[in-house]
């Protein structure tokens, strides 16, 4: 039980993140890799503001404009541009390297002793620390999930919806597709950017680094809550996105803590997502094949 | 003069080849007029309801709808005047999105917004438009619409095409992929629709009798042109023969076309 704690923590965190790829991924059907420099974009940005001295909560939310700005550059490289969605997501990612260096200064900014966003808001409501941070997590996530929940079911969010389902048809009733996208991937950048500079408060610092992989962890988010909870309708899924991504932040520190005893190191994580990652996705076509249909 | 086509040239590049898709089409419609489009394959047909559409630019001439000169619009920026239905019972409708959902962003053309796309009153709206269908869709619309049958698709997608009142109906051989029952289902909904709301319409077919049959006008398109052009009148005097003889004379050779025109419905089928 020591664990069930922090995995709801850091899965509430993370979650923002998870929801951001859902959203580009599943919503729009676009396969955005910015994430992986949108994450330490947001974390940058907060660190560096709140170091200067910025109230946490503002240099949080700045953080989340960045990670808007970068989500809606590479939409626009893929729709006015035509470059490939991969490979726009791709091009801003690896710009991102070079700017967070550039924001931080160096390649890692430790915010020990500085005011985070979360913690302020545990100590304004005087809640106990132990779990406190977990309360709060959840009125933020999960006021930011039922939010995204009403936007999907207005107007201009259906039409997005429908953007990544058939972009045919928004085009013949008046919906400019491309308009669409650019919209939606700043939208989950902007999600994605937010978590960054929380898990960056939470963690205690900034890195440049921190981003490697993150796209493999939303989709891993992503899938398990989808494999659990087989959800229709945009409030079931969001509630899957965070049961997995909730899962998935237990699952690696279960392996963290136990996983020496079966010789797995820190640096076997990655890997190890992967590969639960690469399951899941195999797995239609290995139940067709067993079935005897062609896969 | 609702459309106006006026000089328009479109040639399509493939490699080194150059292929002349329409070469100089006129083409104007009054107010409520039925056009029935047939002609063999590779007549210009399908690329005329592109560049109305908009999805498609032309390189040489003008496009009016209702008077305004749209041919640099955008499609997204006509669709509010153009409704459009494909071959393809897939293409007008978004699968994993509701009935209502689908019917409910198409009534709500070009005017996007933050409240709530769903109400309860529209809801009931909707149920009541599914109603004259007579498919008992009405109580289906918390269903998604990949659930539907092609032929219960395309004829949410014909509701769907007419329901803001375009100007123009674009039916692009919108009942070639239906089975027999389903097409002839699929047609009498269309032209309810398009009687009730007087939508002018302009209808491609590769099916001579439906030509004959259907509308108030009747073009024959061959290599990027308008070879025939004939008036209500004109038609009612024509049986599928005569317009199989028109078809000889006029030196179409395509073999499905003038099968299609033996009265069979659906030796025309096998190719679209």
């Amino acid at each position: 039980m020591t664990l069930f704690l922090p995995a709801v923590e850091q899965g509430l965190i993370y979650g923002l993140m998870a929801l951001g790829v859902y959203i580009s991924f599943r919503v729009l059907a676009f396969p955005d890799l910015s994430v992986d420099g949108t994450f330490p974009l947001g974390a940058a940005v907060a660190a560096t503001l709140i170091i200067a001295g910025w109230d946490p909560f503002l240099a949080s939310l700045v953080a989340a404009g960045a990670g808007m700005v970068a989500g809606a550059f590479t939409g626009i490289l893929s729709t006015k541009f035509r470059i490939q969605g991969l490979l726009a997501g791709v091009l801003t990612m690896i710009m991102l390297y070079s700017i967070n260096l550039r924001i931080m200064g160096r390649p890692n900014l430790p915010l020990l002793g500085r005011p985070s966003a979360l913690s302020t808001a545990v100590e304004a409501l005087g809640l106990p620390y132990t779990w406190g941070l977990v309360v709060v997590a959840a009125i933020l996530v999960l006021g930011i999930k039922l939010i995204l929940d009403l936007f999907f079911h207005t107007e201009i969010g259906s039409a997005m919806r429908a953007t990544g389902d058939n972009p045919h048809m928004v085009q013949a009733f008046g919906v400019n597709p491309e308009t669409m996208v650019i919209l939606g991937l700043a939208l989950a950048n902007g999600l994605v950017a937010l978590s960054g500079a929380l898990v960056a408060q939470y963690s205690g610092f900034a890195d440049v680094g921190m981003g490697v992989g993150t796209i493999v962890a939303g989709l891993a988010s992503v899938i398990v809550g989808e494999m659990l909870l087989r959800p229709r309708g945009v409030f079931w899924a969001t509630v899957a996105v965070l049961l997995g991504s909730s899962l998935y932040r237990g699952a690696i520190l279960v392996a963290l803590r136990y996983g020496s005893v079966l010789g797995f190191t820190a640096s076997d994580l990655k890997l190890l997502t992967a590969l639960v990652v690469l399951g899941a996705l195999m797995a239609p076509a290995i139940r067709a094949r067993l079935r005897g249909e062609e896969a | 003069m609702i459309l106006e086509l006026s000089g328009i040239w479109k040639v399509f590049r493939l490699g080194t080849e150059a292929v002349e898709a329409l070469c100089g089409v006129d083409l104007a419609l009054e107010e409520g007029e039925f056009v029935t489009v047939i002609g063999s394959n590779g007549a210009g047909k399908s690329t005329l309801l592109n560049v109305i559409a908009g999805t498609c630019r032309p390189n040489r001439g003008r496009v009016r709808i209702g008077g305004k000169d749209v041919t640099k619009w955008p499609a997204h920026r006509r669709a509010r005047w153009i409704g459009r239905v494909f071959q393809d019972p897939l293409r007008g409708t978004a699968a994993h999105m509701t009935l209502a959902e689908n019917l409910a962003l198409a009534l709500k053309k070009g005017r996007r917004g933050f409240s709530l796309l769903l109400t309860p009153a529209r809801k009931r709206y909707l149920r009541k438009l599914l109603e004259p269908l007579g498919m008992e869709l009405e109580r289906r619309l918390g269903e998604r619409v990949g659930h539907l049958s092609g032929g219960e698709r395309q004829a949410v997608t014909v509701l769907m095409a007419t329901l803001a009142r375009p100007k123009l109906l674009l039916l692009d051989e919108h009942t070639a992929a239906l089975d027999p029952a389903n097409a002839e289902k699929v047609l009498e909904i269309t032209e309810r629709l398009v009687g009730e709301a007087r939508i002018t319409t302009l209808m491609v077919t590769h099916r001579m009798d439906q030509a004959l049959s259907l509308g108030n006008r009747l073009i024959m398109m061959h290599k990027g042109k308008i070879r025939l052009d004939l008036s209500a009148e004109e038609k009612e005097r024509l049986s599928v023969a005569d317009l199989v003889d028109l078809f000889r004379r006029l030196g179409v050779t395509d073999d499905a076309l003038l099968l299609a025109g033996n009265g069979t419905n659906n030796a025309g089928d096998a190719y679209s």
